[in-house]
């Protein structure tokens, strides 16, 4: 098999080989905003596609087809949102983005249909009420998640949002951390579950305690799309003073090694991880920052996922927060903004004096957290809030299920995403009905392409849209649905396989339901549907199915 | 376990194979094997991944050409790896006198069968009654249709019979297209492997290469055309002038595609035909 080049290429040839670096060199990504004038006066045609790809630098993107709208990523470090921050947004919706808005599974924002010539104006309104889009998409340094209830949960180890709050503010706009190999994802949390999904990201630090020292393990080298991999154990302790310090050196050895900007295909940190192994690859780290690191271990994983859904108490004596379902991750400009009308308003109630402003906090299964709600008034916001459309009790299927962006907006997809999952999760509570309940936390995570947006691998049933050898009636184009099974996280760490290949679109939710029911049939001391997978063979899954083996390609 | 049928939807089987035989055995990349793949081979060289996929799939493998250099290029290589490689080409009935010429180049030069396929007569037929011979100029929609049916269809035929399609695709040809992987599951037709091994190559490299190897070149290049298409959809382009002028520089609002190499090898084509002309077809 051929190797990766020994010998470190030279700038030359790295831009040589890569378009993108080339074009970083020519003019960085964070620049093309003092070009933005000078392009919308152009107009959108003359726009070369080379500034197109720059505007990533500033969570902007093609929506399809490419006719001059937008897509636009708005971060959200930790999740955390306040009233006016969320109204802010929800206004920009409503006035420029056809009201349409969207939760993503990296705790941002994203609104649709915008048009170039009110990028300043949008931008502008949301840098005055502390928000930003840069470094949203592009190499960057993207939206740092954690923990949705960081300095809330009675659990966690420690409260890290002043660290995520100085890590966001560090690396947003810094010249040198924009002008990464590729994209890099970085989380940090001390959430006692993990909800944050440590292992899926390029460095993960995990929040515990040593001798009453706050401090981190940490994880790297995880990602998806489509070359998935779980985060490596570096096998160390950080205290959380020397956070930022080690997360820097982790970045300086993975953007300055020019092996890994030839080939944008490999231009990720796993790929980097994959190669040295954590040994060497944390005495490559231990080198940058001159000085050895603690050795430590990440705290274990948890049994199962978690995502902080419900009501539960908070820390602090008097406040609750409560976990509410956003059903296929929608939430209109509308929505967002009488959400932010209510939680302002709540954050004025009487008997609250003293108490923390009501947050909006966003979650990586596309759902929201109101927190610092006054405990004994709970009931009253829950009501106020379905009347908005997040109803509290949607159900497990509605809470858990996710889809990538998809059609219409996205150009990557070849299939239906959330209007499938709509249909797929109808069906489900329609059959099941009473016997919902039984399903348990049943998390399906379907995706319209290889990218994995919406982390079809560690699904419990995770699907991959695709498109059918056979066509139409009218030699239209069919589309089908790669199923991934036996993937997952924390105990039940790992990528899925791809066991059934392009079921039909039309009955992908009847090979679902028959999946569920083998499972809640032939279910061992009430083990989780992962474990049925992992316990059947590929051919006992399809045969499960019913699809027949003619239709499927295997 | 025993099942109730399910309700699948009446459908069309994909086409028998070109040889007529039994039902074909497939070999299908999952979506595992085609990322481990893709990491690699991202060094390969282009001659080693082609022997390498030739050795995999061939007769199922086939090399897309529109007899730009890059279809040329790829060709000429795996020929010398195997002068047995199947290319294909989609003849849309509007192409410009000079790409039947090297058509006849290549036949004579390599001694190879060219496949061509075509647009399906009927419904070229019934198009061209209904909206006349030239509905291209009339609306991006029109034009849309008129490259779905003399081109994305033929194509997607062509697809039917293989297991895996090799293209000249190549990360610098458009700036949102550096992404691309040597070897990736096309999702856009039926989930074949799409093999780019000129992903990493320069033009530049790609010129040198023909120009070393007396590769034939398309007549057109040498008057100014930077793509090679439909005769009236496609011109020269000036120096320093955007090479998307070179393709349906009439139209105003039209999906902002690359201009130099066909958007249907990388699903945008067709892509752009879900979005603007519901259900995609003529």
């Amino acid at each position: 098999m051929p190797k990766a080049p020994e010998i470190e290429p030279d700038w030359e040839l790295v831009r040589k080989r890569n378009f993108v670096e080339r074009l970083k060199h020519e003019k960085g990504g964070l620049e093309v905003i003092h070009d933005l004038p000078a392009m919308i006066a152009a107009g959108y045609e003359a726009v070369p596609e080379a500034d197109m790809v720059r505007l990533q630098w500033y969570g902007l993107y093609h929506d399809k087809p490419k006719l001059g709208h937008f897509m636009m990523r708005v971060k959200v470090p930790g999740g955390r949102l306040t009233p006016h921050g969320l109204r802010t947004i929800g206004e920009i919706a409503q006035r420029h983005g056809r009201g349409h808005g969207e939760l993503t599974t990296r705790q941002n924002l994203q609104l649709h249909w915008l048009e170039m010539a009110r990028l300043p104006e949008v931008l502008a309104t949301l840098e005055a009420a502390g928000l930003t889009t840069a470094g949203a998409c592009g190499d960057n340094v993207r939206n740092i998640t954690g923990c949705p209830v960081a300095g809330l949960d009675r659990d966690e180890a420690f409260d890290c949002r002043e660290l995520v709050r100085e890590a966001a503010g560090f690396f947003l706009r810094h010249r040198e951390y924009s002008d990464l190999p590729r994209k890099h994802k970085i989380t940090i949390s001390a959430c006692a579950h993990q909800c944050n999904a440590p292992e899926m990201h390029c460095i993960a630090l995990l929040g515990t305690r040593r001798d009453g020292l706050p401090g981190f393990g940490v994880k790297v080298g995880g990602g998806l799309s489509s070359w998935p991999r779980l985060a490596d154990d570096l096998g160390v302790f950080v205290p959380a003073a020397e956070a930022i310090e080690v997360l820097r050196a982790i970045l300086d050895v993975w953007r300055e090694d020019r092996r890994y900007r030839l080939s944008r295909a490999r231009a990720r940190l796993k790929f980097m991880v994959d190669d040295l192994g954590p040994r060497r690859f944390r005495e490559r780290v231990e080198e940058r920052l001159g000085r050895a690191l603690a050795d430590g271990a990440a705290p274990a994983a948890p049994a199962d996922e978690y995502d902080h859904a419900g009501v539960h108490a908070q820390r602090q004596p008097g406040l609750a927060y409560a976990g509410f379902p956003v059903y296929l991750g929608l939430m209109n400009g509308e929505q967002m903004v009488r959400l932010a009308d209510l939680a302002a308003e709540v954050s004025g109630w009487g008997g609250r004096q003293g108490s923390p402003e009501v947050e909006i906090r966003l979650t990586r299964r596309q759902n929201f957290i109101l927190a610092n709600l006054p405990a004994e008034r709970v009931p009253a916001v829950v009501e106020r809030v379905a009347a908005i459309g997040f109803p509290l009790a949607a159900g497990n299927l509605r809470r858990l299920a996710i889809a990538c962006t998809g059609n219409p907006f996205c150009n990557y997809t070849v299939a239906e995403t959330k209007g499938r999952l709509q249909q797929i999760v109808a069906h489900l509570e329609s059959a099941f009905g009473e016997q919902a309940a039984a399903l348990g936390e049943l998390r399906l995570n379907l995706d319209g392409c290889p990218h994995a947006c919406a982390h079809h691998w560690i699904g419990d049933i995770g699907l991959q849209g695709t498109t059918l050898r056979e066509r139409g009636e009218a030699g239209e184009r069919l589309q089908g649905y790669d199923l991934f099974l036996r993937g997952g996280l924390a105990g039940g760490a790992a990528i899925g396989q791809p066991v059934l290949r392009r079921v039909p679109g039309e009955v992908v939710h009847l090979a679902i339901e028959r999946l569920c029911r083998a499972w809640l049939e032939g279910r061992q001391n009430g083990e989780r549907i992962q474990q049925f997978f992992i316990r059947h063979s590929d051919d006992q899954l399809v045969d499960v199915a019913g699809v027949p083996a003619e239709v499927l390609t295997r | 376990m025993i099942h109730e049928p399910l309700p699948l939807l009446p459908r069309t089987a994909a086409i028998a194979d070109a040889a007529g035989s039994a039902p074909p055995r497939r070999d299908f990349l999952d979506e595992l094997e085609a990322g481990q793949l893709a990491n690699d081979f991202d060094f390969a060289t282009p001659e080693e991944l082609l022997a390498w996929a030739l050795g995999r799939w061939h007769p199922r493998l086939a090399i897309c050409t529109s007899f730009q250099a890059e279809g040329m290029a790829l060709f000429d290589m795996a020929w010398r790896i195997d002068p047995a490689v199947r290319l294909f080409t989609v003849d849309t009935g509007r192409l410009p006198q000079e790409t039947y010429e090297i058509m006849e180049q290549v036949r004579e030069r390599y001694g190879t069968v060219i496949e061509v396929h075509l647009p399906d007569a009927a419904r070229l037929a019934r198009l061209t009654t209904r909206f006349g011979p030239n509905l291209f100029r009339r609306s991006v929609e029109a034009r849309l249709l008129c490259c779905s049916v003399r081109k994305v269809e033929p194509v997607r035929g062509a697809l039917d019979s293989l297991d895996a399609w090799v293209t000249g695709l190549r990360r610098d040809q458009w700036a949102s297209r550096a992404n691309i992987r040597k070897i990736e599951i096309d999702h856009d037709h039926g989930g074949l492997a799409k093999i780019s091994p000129l992903a990493d190559w320069t033009a530049g490299e790609v010129w040198d290469y023909n120009r070393d190897h007396d590769v034939p070149v398309h007549p057109l290049y040498a008057r100014g055309y930077t793509s090679i298409g439909c005769a009236p959809c496609t011109r020269p382009t000036g120096d320093g002038e955007d090479p998307r002028a070179g393709r349906w520089w009439w139209e105003k609002n039209a999906p902002k595609e690359c201009g130099i190499h066909c958007p249907l090898e990388t699903g945008g084509l067709e892509h752009d035909l879900e979005a603007m002309l519901p259900g995609g077809k003529g």
